[in-house]
């Protein structure tokens, strides 16, 4: 390819200015690594470019164009902080591919920094590139691509295509392996991020099936793509013709095969609907139980209900709105249907006109919408993946972990609750609550939390969120100034006669500081840890304030999540099982403190931590205050320093800390 | 040889070129540089140039620089002109140092040495107000024979003692005198357009001789000039050389560099605009730098030695006959728009084969621009180099009215 950039005087050019920065000294570096960088920036938008730069890469490094930057020590840098730098425009964005091509000529051996070995610096341009596989692709996101500019764009692929040609994507298989399973063994209700990584992977990367991490990459392709034997190869619309054909027992086969590439991953594909809608169609209802993969009790479930959940799949479900057989699957185990008044709940939604701005909120929250599915499809296919995987709701891109909490509280513990305040919502545009025995009306109210709602998220969400955050921020306002933290009366208010009285807080408003955080510690374990709570099991999932600590330990701010159960794991290690609404499965608070969302005993959608470093980073719950002044003093002393410690020295060091005696 | 150089002023460029020529020197500059001074072991001695009392003066600064031996004063600002002239003339016993100094300094007094000598300038005067100028226009429209409904004579005005063209205003009409003119600007001087094509040179002095010649053209004035001279100008060399000297004998100038500006008209006259005899601004000494591949900011140092010997001079200046091939010209860039978001460098730049770098900075989001002073904040420079004057003088015109920045 010409490249009209690449002059024959671009090298002698490039070669004036480099030895111009080399000769300088510490006193004029600064301004001379500048203008180099306007020239690197200008370079390195196509490959012959940025070769060239990457050739160059050493000696620009000894020359000190990293120096006194954030970049000057590869072994201090973030991979996870890649993209957002990558984002913000030259010159960051500049240095930050500079930083990428001499850890790409690091792992390649072409040169050599100390503290950090060629196997560090693979490692880090791996999770470099799992983490920028918009780039990548070259599908930038819809944020990117407002707030990157063409040339911009243009740096930043280049990048990318440069370095994953380099590097062995073997490695990388891994990381997107690991990225999907993270993702997937949450089970999220929303399932567009993991879809799209297997899209992108199906699209560039060509798999061997007979080695280990191609045949697991192809597994997660499989579910969407090729779910049966007999889908291989077929659209849709083609499998539909081929199903007419089937004996009752080649259906009996294909349902079970069905289901399980269903069940595998939570992943819905665009045959399964066909399949179902077949069987209901040509009377072959039986067979739904194992096209759905459920068990004896779910299978007694649809029998007593299946006209009424035929009636549903033939009015909700159709191949662009797949994803909710998943969760209608899991409604059905839950025993959700047994109740009258979800059903009853269910059957009115049917009937629902949804409101213009309600409807507009849906199809933007609808990746690609399609023309034949109106608005109350997609919603009433978000409810049943609500109310089939509580836990599997998100939070999204926006600050409103309180509504996500809600919606999946109701989903557990009040789901006809849920599904009449969604129909109201969607029909009025409107929400009301009542709060000390004063109504709130979300229409009549001020501004929420976010102002600009994302809208990566369920059509449930996206319905009840921006009144439900207007709601809760007008509580906050009525419920401040009573000198003690608003929460204590707005969780009950808001999410229900479910949650206790009592309230504890390790933060003090009056004192401003942390008072007696050792009786705090031993109220929350009297609550919640079977040892000192009389050994009982938590009931309905417990609001919890904790701090949101950096890798670092430092204090970032505040989270919202809701303590589920605390139970022993295979290990004997006590743990505490939640939902964290931000879905987000690499956490990583500091001390060693990185929650885990599978393989520690965790449901679908849950996350976990022993029990004492989650201890670590609460600062309000609530509890029974009937029962905790009984029990508290259960509690050991050692237990309470070990979390007392890994406080103070993280999101403690950003507070006054008093040992006065509080009444609990 | 100096015993040391006491640079007047802060300039990192000069003071690095000092590092690696290895030449004695100690750094005068207002109290805020002293910890970076400090912190990278650079001789330095602060002193408050905006203060003139018991306390802050020449003297009292000749004190404070003795333990390091000064024996050469450098202004590298124009504000530093005067102390470098206080000072060199203690240095050298010879109080006139100081009252050539203060020619540099009073853009009047200056015009009315060159007019004593001979050569040409345009008709100035000092004013006071705007009656001052308005009545200045008039003699001017009234020796240009104007008619009735005829244009007025264009005026400038400057401060007397400002570098390059800060507080320049262009008038070309009494109601320009009117709008434009504030009271802050008097008293100054109004002069008289001069017709031409504007240039500057950068006289290397020492002994009184020019040792070293560059000439600059302007392309347009605050926005972009090359290096060397294009065709035209250099064809006029000997008589520019022969006016350039004239200037030098006339202000007395033995040691250091000067930066006049001046006038070539159609008819090959010179008038003189200006001079200065500090660090040029438009990048000038970097340009020369590199179109003539020598130290330009050390240079500028040494001429001001009167013991450097002839070796030395020769050494460090390019020979007075040079005439280099590649020609290095740069435009300044301003943003057009009051409110800019993003910096775009546009592809015909890129594909450009003279280009050669620039230093432009992204705005923050939203930035606002404030209304410019002289042509100071610029959000950057883009260079050029190449082999022909004509297509440089292209390039610079055409780039000076491109927007960078949206």
């Amino acid at each position: 390819m010409h490249n009209p950039v690449l002059t024959d005087n671009t090298y002698q050019k490039f070669e004036e200015q480099h030895k111009e920065f080399r000769q300088a000294t510490a006193l004029t570096r600064p301004e001379k690594a500048q203008k180099m960088m306007g020239q690197i920036d200008l370079l390195i938008d196509s490959p012959e470019g940025l070769d060239f730069i990457f050739q160059n890469i050493e000696s620009l490094s000894k020359a000190g164009i990293f120096e006194g930057s954030p970049w000057a020590d590869p072994s201090k840098l973030v991979a996870s902080l890649v993209n957002g730098t990558l984002k913000s425009g030259h010159p960051n964005s500049t240095i930050e591919i500079l930083s990428e091509l001499r850890l790409l000529a690091i792992a390649k051996g072409m040169m050599e920094i100390k503290g950090t070995s060629p196997t560090d610096a693979e490692n880090f341009i791996q999770e470099v590139i799992v983490a920028n596989l918009e780039f990548v692709f070259n599908e930038p996101l819809e944020e990117t691509r407002l707030v990157m500019s063409e040339h911009e764009l243009k740096k930043v692929h280049t990048l990318f295509k440069f370095i994953s040609e380099k590097t062995k994507l073997d490695n990388v298989k891994e990381k997107l392996v690991e990225e999907l399973t993270l993702i997937c063994e949450q089970r999220p209700v929303v399932t567009e991020k993991q879809r799209k990584i297997i899209a992108l992977v199906k699209e560039k990367i060509d798999l061997d099936p007979k080695k280990d991490l191609d045949a697991r990459l192809l597994k997660f392709q499989r579910c969407i793509y090729r779910p049966t034997i007999n889908s291989v190869n077929k659209d849709y619309k083609k499998y539909r013709t081929l199903l007419k054909t089937l004996t009752f027992d080649q259906l009996r086969e294909e349902s079970i095969e069905m289901s399980r590439a269903m069940l595998s991953f939570g992943l819905v594909s665009q045959y399964h609907p066909i399949l179902v809608i077949h069987l209901i169609e040509k009377e072959q209802k039986e067979l739904v139980p194992l096209c759905l993969g459920l068990t004896e009790a779910g299978t007694a479930r649809w029998r007593e209900h299946e006209a009424f959940i035929c009636d549903l799949i033939l009015k909700t479900i159709h191949p662009y709105n797949a994803q909710c057989l998943y969760g209608l699957a899991k409604m059905l185990e839950s025993g959700i249907f047994s109740r009258e008044a979800v059903r009853s709940g269910l059957a009115n939604m049917l009937t629902i006109k949804v409101h213009p701005e309600v409807e507009e909120r849906i199809l933007k929250s609808t990746k690609t919408p399609h023309e034949k599915i109106s608005a109350l499809q997609y919603l009433m296919g978000a409810l049943f993946r609500v109310l089939g995987q509580p836990l599997g709701v998100g939070q999204g891109n926006n600050p409103t972990c309180q509504s996500a909490r809600g919606i999946s509280m109701w989903s557990q513990h009040a789901p006809a609750k849920l599904i009449n305040m969604v129909q109201t919502a969607a029909t009025y545009n409107d929400l009301t609550f009542r709060f000390e025995a004063k109504e709130i009306k979300s229409s009549e109210v001020g501004l929420g939390l976010v102002q600009n709602l994302d809208h990566n998220l369920d059509a449930v969400s996206v319905t009840l969120v921006p009144m439900l955050d207007k709601v809760y921020n007008e509580m906050m306002l009525r419920a401040s100034g009573r000198g003690e933290d608003p929460h204590k009366w707005v969780n009950p208010a808001l999410y229900g006669q479910w949650i206790q009285i009592g309230f504890a807080s390790a933060y003090d408003y009056l004192s401003n500081a942390i008072v007696d955080y050792n009786g705090f510690i031993s109220v929350l374990y009297a609550m919640c840890h079977p040892k000192y709570n009389g050994g009982h099991r938590l009931i309905y999932p417990n609001p919890v304030g904790i701090f949101i600590t950096s890798a670092k330990g430092d204090m970032l701010g505040f989270h919202a999540v809701s303590l589920l159960r605390v139970d022993v794991d295979f290990k004997g290690v006590y743990r505490a099982y939640f939902l964290n609404p931000n879905n987000e499965g690499r956490q990583d608070w500091g001390q060693k403190i990185k929650p885990s969302v599978y393989g520690n005993g965790e449901i679908y959608g849950e996350s976990s931590l022993p029990l004492h470093e989650f201890a670590a980073r609460v600062y309000a719950f609530h509890y029974n205050n009937l029962e905790a002044a009984d029990k508290m003093d259960n509690v050991p002393d050692l237990e309470i320093q070990k979390i007392k410690k890994l406080a103070k020295e993280s999101w403690g060091r950003s507070y006054t800390w008093l040992e006065t005696k509080k009444i609990w | 040889m100096a015993k040391c150089f006491a640079l007047m002023g802060w300039s990192l460029p000069v003071i690095e070129s000092m590092q690696k020529l290895n030449k004695p020197y100690v750094v005068v500059s207002f109290p805020d540089f002293e910890g970076y001074a400090k912190e990278n072991n650079i001789p330095f001695v602060s002193y408050q140039f905006d203060e003139w009392s018991d306390t802050s003066n020449s003297l009292d600064l000749y004190e404070k620089l003795k333990p390091f031996e000064a024996d050469v004063a450098v202004p590298l600002f124009e504000e530093t002109v005067e102390w470098a002239g206080a000072l060199n003339s203690i240095y050298r016993g010879d109080p006139r140092v100081l009252n050539r100094a203060f020619l540099f300094r009073n853009k009047a007094m200056m015009k009315r040495k060159a007019l004593i000598g001979g050569l040409r300038v345009g008709l100035f005067e000092e004013v006071y107000n705007k009656e001052g100028v308005k009545n200045f226009m008039k003699r001017l429209n009234q020796a240009n024979l104007q008619i009735d409904g005829e244009q007025d004579s264009w005026v400038h005005i400057k401060p007397f003692a400002s570098a390059g063209t800060v507080g320049h205003r262009l008038l070309r009409s009494m109601q320009d005198i009117e709008e434009k003119c504030q009271e802050s600007d008097f008293p100054c001087l109004a002069e008289s357009h001069l017709p031409g094509t504007e240039f500057s040179c950068e006289a290397f002095i020492h002994g009184g001789k020019i040792r070293f010649l560059n000439i600059t053209e302007y392309v347009k004035l605050g926005y972009s000039n090359f290096i060397p001279e294009g065709h035209h100008l250099h064809s006029k060399r000997d008589k520019i050389m022969k006016e350039m000297q004239k200037l030098v004998d006339l202000f007395g100038i033995e040691y250091g560099m000067i930066h006049p500006e001046w006038f070539l008209t159609e008819n090959d006259e010179l008038s003189f605009g200006e001079v200065a005899c500090r660090i040029p601004g438009g990048h000038i000494l970097e340009l020369a730098a590199k179109a003539y591949d020598f130290d330009a900011l050390g240079a500028f140092v040494l001429c001001h030695d009167p013991s450097l010997t002839e070796e030395e001079l020769n050494e460090i200046l390019p020979p007075l006959d040079a005439r280099p091939k590649q020609f290095y010209g740069n435009v300044m860039i301003y943003p057009h728009k009051d409110v800019i978001n993003k910096l775009e460098i546009p592809d015909e730049l890129k594909e450009e084969s003279y280009f050669l770098d620039h230093n432009l900075i992204p705005p923050y989001t939203n930035q606002k621009i404030n209304s410019r002073e002289g042509f100071g904040n610029h959000f950057g420079t883009v260079n050029f180099k190449g082999e022909d004057p004509d297509r440089m003088t292209e390039l610079l015109l055409h780039y000076e009215n491109v927007d960078f920045y949206h």
